[in-house]
């Protein structure tokens, strides 16, 4: 089949961008899992939709080819264009623009609108395009579920017309600029704004993780299934799993984003171990709704239950709860050291102990995922105790090698 | 559905060129510019070659178009659903957008769908009404090209005054705060938003008067060795900045990363987070600042051991 910068399916471009964009190294010989024609496919779509943020380094392994953005210097996500390359038929875009500007100003059946579109359009041209009353109802019926047309019964047939617009979207050209970047779906934002003349350019991001953007249609799936109560099937593909795809039936309750580590979970009643789950949204594959969930508040009761004690993504090893403390030593002129922990900490809370020393004390599912955040008070660390003793001696072992890295006593 | 034709690229480029079709303005040259500026790279070699030889029949030989009115399509029944979700979020309150024609509209999700749980939690006050009026003004100077006098408290609690040009609004959804990025003449300021306590329109400044200046960035550079999965979660939490990555072997990596000044302390911690995964190879004086850490923690260990 011909190269076309449009694609059919969103999943291998899924794919393709995450490596590019996060890890940067790799030859084209390690895209293994496809093969070589693809990659270079790939490849050239991506420099297409992406330009100049596509960037290339050799190397003696080959030619590597990144994805590199500092999310602070520009103001629209880049990746929302994979989206916005779909591909389609010559019928499909024919209809698109003859549909929309028939039904301007009247609503007609569907033989009318094949009459209509001989008629009035398809006469002025020598195209072989020639639409049958099977391929325009199923067209219209595609436009109705999109929310572009409406269908009326009249008497034995459906009378389309185009749907009423009364969202004043100039109203909302400042929001849109805002949200497209910041909301978990905003790559429908960015559809929104390409409907304006212009779009503002008064905002900048920082710690703005935009490859989110690619999950967004395993997204839609989930809060769709979410909003109706359904349970799902998921297809999960961990990176770290060796059992490759596995499909779970889950419940799905809510997103947990990082606006930290650049993840997005989806927190879920597991059916079959019976228990609260995360997934992360990059390694799901696939989402299928499945059947509605009568027991529904009874799940969303078990979410806020878990959220007193969680710290992250993780819901622990077993079913206890760790207890940890860590005390603090500032200076005078460190009072930003107790702000620190009041602003960051989540759950637990904070105890003054002198004008010098403060102590964060927690219960949480799993105190080995406080590590990472422990490490970043380094230098001030008087004391660490956790009811999970492997959690001290590691944090103290790592510590060992740090010292040792920096040329320290090992 | 998301990933469809009617919010693409393609659709968008010939609603313009259509447009023009429509207002008797279309030529060949009209037509490769408008492909050119609002296309993907490689969208010019098939958008007029498409309608050149009328695949798809919507412009003639002589660039008319038996369509009568200039294309436009219908808010789709996602998008309203996503601008309904919107109306949810405690920061619309900062831009009011008007609700007309969501009365009737199901939210795509409810507030509480998502949890940012590691937010900090001394984000701005979004629903205070000095705070939304400061932001509106602020939002109007950018919109109108107009110079702004800020008041806003110092270190010392003492009030100060500035007079600047507002370049841009900073969000970090980290900290769930805005920034002000603004200079005149003689330097630059970044200010939260929530430090601004009044703010005041002043006139129009030039072209020649906006000059925002680029951040000057620093260079980290770091080896990382790949235990415990840490390539990627190092590479996805710094994915937000320019960053080049190098394989040594199968177990280290060099990365470099570019950075503004500013943020050096927030980096340092960072890297810290990754414990021994992570070794900072350069500069001298981040490393020199992480080294003093490391000594200070060792000696607090020492002393509380005694």
């Amino acid at each position: 089949m011909a190269y076309s910068e449009l694609i059919k399916n969103f999943d291998r471009i899924r794919d393709y961008m995450r490596q590019f964009y996060i890890y940067g190294f790799k030859s084209r010989t390690e895209y293994d899992k496809k093969s070589a024609r693809s990659y270079d496919n790939e490849r050239r779509r991506m420099e297409s939709w992406l330009g100049d943020l596509m960037r290339f380094r050799q190397t003696p392994e080959g030619k590597n080819v990144f994805l590199c953005v500092d999310s602070r210097s520009i103001p629209r996500n880049p990746l929302y264009n994979a989206f916005k390359a779909k591909s389609f038929t010559d019928g499909d875009v024919t209809f698109h623009f003859y549909i929309l500007d028939l039904l301007r100003t009247e609503a007609l059946t569907a033989q009318q609108i094949l009459d209509a579109f001989s008629h009035r359009y398809l006469r002025h041209f020598e195209s072989d395009y020639q639409p049958d009353i099977s391929t325009i109802r199923k067209k219209l019926k595609e436009y109705v579920a999109l929310g572009i047309l409406t269908a009326e019964k009249r008497g034995r047939e459906l009378v389309y017309r185009r749907s009423q617009d009364a969202v004043a979207l100039d109203g909302w050209w400042e929001a849109l600029a805002f949200y497209a970047e910041m909301d978990p779906m905003g790559v429908i934002g960015s559809t929104l704004l390409d409907k304006l003349d212009a779009a503002p350019d008064h905002y900048r991001f920082k710690h703005h993780y935009m490859l989110h953007a690619l999950d967004s249609q395993i997204l839609l799936q989930l809060l769709t299934a979410m909003g109706a109560h359904r349970r799902v099937k998921l297809t999960n593909a961990s990176l770290r799993s060796k059992a490759g795809q596995v499909e779970h039936t889950v419940y799905p309750l809510k997103i947990y984003v990082s606006t930290q580590a650049g993840r997005q979970h989806l927190l879920c009643f597991h059916y079959r171990f019976r228990r609260l789950m995360f997934f992360r949204l990059d390694y799901v594959q696939k989402v299928e709704p499945s059947n509605l969930e009568p027991l529904h508040q009874r799940y969303a009761g078990f979410h806020e239950k878990f959220r007193s004690h969680a710290w992250g993504t993780s819901t622990g090893p077993g079913h206890s709860i760790d207890h940890l403390e860590m005390t603090l030593h500032f200076d005078d002129d460190e009072p930003h050291i107790p702000r620190r922990l009041e602003r960051e900490k989540r759950n637990g809370r904070v105890e003054r102990i002198d004008q010098n020393t403060c102590k964060y004390i927690v219960d949480t599912y799993d105190a080995a995922e406080l590590i990472p955040w422990l490490r970043t008070f380094i230098g001030r660390i008087e004391k660490l105790e956790c009811s999970d003793e492997a959690v001290v001696q590691k944090f103290y072992a790592d510590l060992e090698q740090m010292y040792s890295l920096y040329g320290g006593d090992a | 559905m998301l990933f469809s034709e009617v919010y693409g690229t393609y659709y968008q480029v010939l609603s313009k060129i259509l447009a023009k079709a429509v207002e008797g303005d279309l030529t060949q040259e009209v037509l490769y510019d408008i492909v050119r500026t609002h296309g993907f790279e490689e969208s010019i070699l098939t958008i007029p070659d498409a309608l050149k030889t009328q695949a798809w029949p919507l412009i003639g030989q002589d660039y008319s178009t038996p369509l009568e009115h200039v294309p436009t399509m219908p808010i789709t029944t996602l998008q309203k659903r996503w601008l309904k979700a919107l109306l949810a979020d405690p920061r619309i309150q900062l831009f009011a957008p008007p609700m007309d024609g969501l009365e009737d509209v199901e939210p795509l999700y409810p507030a509480d769908t998502f949890v940012y749980f590691d937010r900090y939690s001394d984000g701005d006050p979004f629903h205070d009404p000095g705070y939304i009026k400061r932001f509106r003004c602020i939002l109007s100077a950018i919109r109108h090209k107009r110079w702004l006098r800020i008041q806003f408290t110092g270190g010392k609690g003492l009030p100060h005054y500035w007079r600047c040009i507002p370049y841009k609004l900073e969000y970090s959804p980290k900290d769930d705060k805005f920034r002000l990025i603004s200079a005149n003449k003689r330097e630059a300021l970044m200010i939260n938003l929530a430090r601004i306590t009044d703010c005041w329109l002043l006139e129009p400044y030039t072209q020649e008067e906006y000059r925002p200046q680029p951040m000057k960035k620093r260079i980290l550079i770091l080896e990382l060795t790949d235990d415990r999965n840490a390539l990627e979660r190092v590479m996805l939490h710094f994915s937000h900045l320019d960053k080049q990555t190098e394989r040594i072997d199968d177990l280290h990596y060099k990365i470099t990363l570019y950075y503004e000044r500013e943020d050096e302390t927030e980096l340092l911690i960072r890297v810290l987070s990754f414990g021994p995964m992570l070794k900072v190879i350069f500069p001298d004086d981040f490393i020199k600042n992480l080294v003093a850490r490391l000594e200070k923690q060792k000696k607090l260990r020492t002393q509380t051991q005694i």
